[in-house]
């Protein structure tokens, strides 16, 4: 798989409308792995045509690259994977986005996801699912699963994801790539179609550490239009601080956790053992209770940013409404998939009146006792870690039918996504099957430099 | 959202299916005795503002009415709210 | 039964929910122009308030400080710690399918007004809080389609919800007033009824005298006058009693006033109310005010109109000089302010009271004439000079007015002491030159009577001699002075 720099390297001595071309023809053979929704190659030609001019420049100059089509930007609809913005033209871009292209970077297509970002496999996106990069009988993963593929796939050196609850580490854990979720905040959430506005987030797959720090580092920072960033943090560092704590998730590790998973995670803390860095076991107790709070929370807040899609001002409008109340009826059912009913379905519920104290504040209470508990943990170690998923990439079609089993795998990515922390995926290795393991590296609020620094320094011997 | 009455069965039945997956105890025992204040945002900010000054967001009317299916008089039309 | 008869018969409770529009320049939460009047639909439209995907709230800092003012103006505590929550339902002019507004920690917390009643008393309505909301959007409706206009979405109000201490329709006009010029002075609003600055909500039950629970109340919605506050309250109160009479209930309900018709009529059940599904708003993180900050914003306030009426009682205004006063600083403000004279007097209560005095009598009057103008000179200088001629007798107080009504309009002030005597109007206060006058007038045969008069006890008479000087003098001698010099002489 190629870095930013082997691509810096192919646009110097070629060109950037040569290597946009390429990346373009690269997308179009591998196009039976439904990663993409589409291609915004009329205007990545344009903007490679003026970076071969001069005209526009910058660290990432003519690279190439993807975003998961919740990302609102130019040159082709931004659909969500939803008939609903199936046909939506979005009049502004992302902030993501545009720091990104203010660096010289190319947007070349939007990739698929489930819709809404609903979802762990990508088999909930209206317009059919992506599959495996090393398995075409098996999920993307997702939510984030076509932006995991066309990086692992070697069609663009990066791909921009979002991760909620594991939208970014799931996939990239899937498809042996590394994936960033950074700590709440680091990147402006503006521009980019709202799912759960407490843990949203927004971040990066790329073939190793150093190319999603230099990424990071161009996305992150306050942006006034969103209120909820924080002032510039994210500084990329050359070397991992030595001898570092680390502890591995006892949860995390059960026999419910697939043998040659736990077996990955293990070789990778007898890798840094190797480095210099301590590992042994622990235990976190509100762990047991994160998947019930984040299905509780997370639903309830997606009921709410889902409400603005009535079929009004923009999106799909039901063709044969008479009346108003048709009008938002029929627009929503047809214009959301299953999964986006049930979830807005459950939101309401636990925000109705009678059920808010008991399940969705309750649900918060119990989140204050998760962070406290992540807090005490990071005052005695650096970094967490534990699997990504109980398993590898699962077959499609195996968990479509039973949602819930569908919601029990996210235990794993859940939690640090309630608190608010950075965690990232890693490559650690393949099943005897070829199937990628990740590996997930949990670190204190915005440690986000000293994780990449960390899962950089064990990079090379895979 | 129109709602049936086989619909809220349904996210209930969700719910509940999940809570005893995990014991939805939530630790209540333990948020009841520390009196825990609830988090509903993990942003460590406040007091986050704008000057009362306008700013152009570069998107005009007419892009935004572009944007939906029917519109009339510059404004979006819809069938007649009762 | 009478009018009279019912109402001793039954009370009528009343709770009012007032919805302000803040004088900011941008909305709430997004940075598009505040000001809608006039402009065709949807031209002050972010991409915000249009509630596209993707987009976030940004905090209106002035909204923030206006809430502040507005705290101090209702006698209540600014809360530390205050947020935002989302108010969910589906309606057209509500872009992202729920209002953002305080729920679960207002900005504003428990407070209290004093309206004055026409009759002189006053009644104390205690406010149960005041919170910050984006308003929504405007429909209008054709054929079988309606329109959805949203330049008003977005657009910053503070709700302040009475507690239901009003039991008159006439204590409701004097609330809903009383929160006018509360709002209008601490510079909160621009208090432009016409264009819906201030709306109010009136909730109204009523229930037989002595009884201890409350009626089913009805509200009435969206009144945008405080005459139709009162007559609205006046009318559901006679329209409840009278189903209650007939042995029916009330329907909790939303009613509308029609003012054409000068009536209430039901628009949609409120026992179908809505499950609004309040939710935190995670976009939005924590305004955290210390004592000083609010301390230090409400000490910007100008003065509210409780303390205005404490001042113009102690300069010497009775009561409807100073509602007139109050009501004229409201109505002019935008060209001109009459009360800032008088503040800058405040320390000379003889020349505050003749500038407060001079607005309720000559100026006020002047400005309400339809074919005065008011220009750029400086008023304050004008009435100033005027009271320094009248009060140095130079100037009676007849012709001081004459000479303002002559200056007011005009795009420069000459000086005025000159312009008077050019014109005449400087009268003589000299003893010297009155003297002669009094004189040839008390000789002249014509008087004669009436000095014999005055000697004989008829002190009424002297009115007759003085005018005969002010004559002699053409209106120049100090009338004060005449009258002097004539008792002396007699």
């Amino acid at each position: 798989m190629s870095t930013i720099s082997d691509l810096k390297q192919s646009i110097s001595s070629s060109t950037a409308v040569q290597v946009v071309k390429d990346a373009i023809a690269k997308a179009d053979s591998v196009a039976e792995y439904n990663a993409l929704l589409s291609l915004t190659a009329e205007r990545a030609l344009d903007r490679a045509a003026k970076v071969d001019a001069g005209d526009i420049t910058g660290p990432l100059a003519g690279v190439p690259f993807i975003v998961k089509d919740n990302f609102l930007a130019f040159g082709a609809p931004t659909t969500a994977a939803s008939k609903m913005l199936e046909s939506f033209n979005a009049p502004l871009q992302a902030t993501a986005v545009e720091r990104l292209e203010a660096a010289g970077a190319i947007c070349i297509g939007k990739a698929n996801l489930d819709a809404f970002a609903h979802g762990g496999s990508t088999e909930n996106s209206a317009f059919g699912p992506t599959k495996n990069a090393a398995d075409q009988t098996r999920v993307a993963g997702g939510s984030s699963g076509g932006s995991a593929v066309v990086t692992a796939l070697d069609v663009v050196p990066f791909a921009l994801g979002t991760d909620t609850g594991g939208s970014i580490r799931q996939p990239a854990s899937f498809n042996g790539v590394v994936g960033v979720k950074p700590t709440y905040g680091t990147v402006s959430r503006y521009g980019v179609v709202a799912m759960a506005s407490s843990t949203d987030t927004i971040g990066v797959f790329t073939t190793d550490a150093a190319d999603a720090e230099l990424v990071m580092s161009v996305m992150s920072g306050k942006d006034e239009r969103d209120m909820t960033t924080l002032d510039d943090f994210f500084t990329p560092q050359l070397q991992p601080t030595s001898g570092q704590k680390i502890g591995l998730i006892k949860e995390f590790m059960t026999d419910d956790v697939d043998a040659e998973v736990r077996q990955s995670v293990n070789q990778y803390a007898d890798r840094l053992r190797t480095a210099g860095h301590t590992v042994e076991e622990v235990s976190l107790s509100m762990l047991q209770y994160a998947i019930a709070m984040y299905y509780i929370i997370v639903p309830a807040e997606i009921s709410s940013n889902l409400a603005r899609y009535d079929g009004i001002r923009y999106g799909y409008r039901s063709s044969d409404v008479q009346t108003l109340a048709e009008l938002y009826g029929k627009s929503r059912d047809e214009g959301f998939v299953a999964e986006n009913k049930r979830r807005i379905m459950i939101g309401s519920y636990v925000l109705s009146s009678g059920f808010f104290d008991a399940y969705y504040q309750q649900a918060q209470k119990a989140r204050t006792l998760l962070i406290d508990e992540f807090n005490k943990m990071f005052e005695q170690y650096d970094v967490l870690i534990g699997p990504v998923s109980p398993t590898p990439a699962f077959k499609l079609g195996e968990n479509t039918s039973d949602p819930v089993k569908m919601y029990l795998a996210d235990v794993m990515t859940v939690s640090p996504s309630l608190a608010g922390l950075p965690a990232i995926s890693v490559p650690a290795g393949k099943t005897a099957a070829g199937l990628p393991v990740g590996v997930q590296l949990i670190g204190a609020r915005k440690s986000d430099g000293q994780l990449l620094a960390l899962a950089k320094s064990l990079e090379g011997a895979n | 959202m129109l709602y049936t009455k086989s619909m809220t069965q349904i996210s209930r039945d969700d719910v509940q299916h999940l809570a005893q997956l995990s014991s939805l105890q939530l630790g209540d025992d333990e948020i009841d005795a520390l009196q825990v204040i609830p988090t509903y945002q993990v942003s460590d900010r406040q007091n986050v503002w704008r000057n009362d000054v306008v700013i152009d967001y570069g998107v005009t009317r007419e892009q935004l009415l572009d944007l939906s299916v029917e519109s009339d008089q510059h404004q979006v039309k819809v069938p007649k709210v009762l | 039964m009478t009018s009279t008869e019912l109402l001793e018969k039954y009370d009528m409770t009343i709770g009012i929910e007032c919805h302000v529009q803040l004088a900011t320049d941008t909305k709430l939460f997004s940075g598009a122009d505040n000001d809608a009047r006039g402009k065709s639909p949807n031209s002050v439209v972010s991409p915000i308030d249009f509630g596209l995907p993707g987009m976030l709230p940004v905090l209106n800092r002035a909204a923030v400080d206006l809430a502040i003012k507005a705290g101090k103006a209702l006698n209540a505590p600014i809360a530390n710690v205050s947020r935002f929550d989302r108010k969910h339902y589906f309606y057209p002019d509500l872009p992202k399918g729920y209002q953002t507004t305080q729920m679960y920690d207002p900005i504003i917390q428990a407070g209290y007004i004093d309206a004055p009643l026409d009759d002189g008393s006053t009644v104390r309505v205690r406010i149960h809080h005041a919170h910050m909301e984006e308003d929504a959007g405007k429909l209008s409706h054709y054929g079988n389609y309606s329109l959805v206009d949203l330049n008003r979405a977005g657009t910053p109000l503070i709700e302040i919800v009475s507690e239901p201490d009003i039991h008159s329709a006439a204590a409701a006009k004097a609330y809903a007033t009383e929160l006018y010029r509360l709002m209008t002075f601490a510079g909160v609003t621009h208090g432009d009824l016409y264009n819906g600055n201030m709306r109010f909500d009136v909730n109204l039950s009523v229930a037989l005298k002595g009884a201890i629970e409350l009626g089913k109340r009805a509200e009435v919605k969206n009144l945008n006058s405080f005459r139709s506050v009162e007559k609205a309250a006046e009318y559901e109160f006679h329209r409840q009693v009278a189903l209650l009479e007939r042995g029916e209930a009330i329907v909790q309900e939303t009613r509308g006033w029609d003012d054409a018709k000068q009536i209430t009529n039901s628009q949609r059940s409120k026992e179908d109310a809505q499950d609004y599904r309040y939710m935190p708003d995670a976009d939005i993180p924590p305004i955290v005010l210390t004592d000083q900050e609010i301390a230090d914003i409400q000490a910007t306030v100008p003065r509210l109109p409780g303390e205005w009426r404490v001042l113009l009682k102690t300069i010497g205004l009775d009561s409807l000089q100073t509602e007139t006063l109050l009501d004229a600083e409201n109505e002019y403000r935008t060209t001109l302010s009459l009360l800032d004279i008088v503040e800058a007097s405040s320390d000379n209560t003889e020349k505050a009271k003749f500038i407060a005095l001079w607005h309720v009598n000559t100026f006020v009057p002047l400005l309400r004439d339809e074919s005065f103008i008011a220009t750029s000179i400086d008023y304050t200088d004008l009435i100033t000079q005027l009271y320094d001629l009248t009060k140095a007798s130079k100037l009676s107080s007849n012709s001081a007015k004459a000479v303002f009504i002559e200056l007011a309009g005009s795009s420069e002030l000459p000086d005025i002491e000159s312009y008077a005597t050019e014109k005449g109007y400087i009268q003589e206060s000299d003893e010297g030159a009155i003297a002669a006058v009094v004189d040839e007038v008390l000789a002249d045969p014509a008087s004669a009577k009436a000095v014999a008069d005055i000697k004989a006890g008829n002190d009424k008479v002297i009115g007759f001699l003085v005018g005969q000087i002010m004559k002699k003098s053409q209106g120049k001698a100090n009338p004060a002075l005449a009258q002097k010099l004539i008792r002396e002489r007699l």
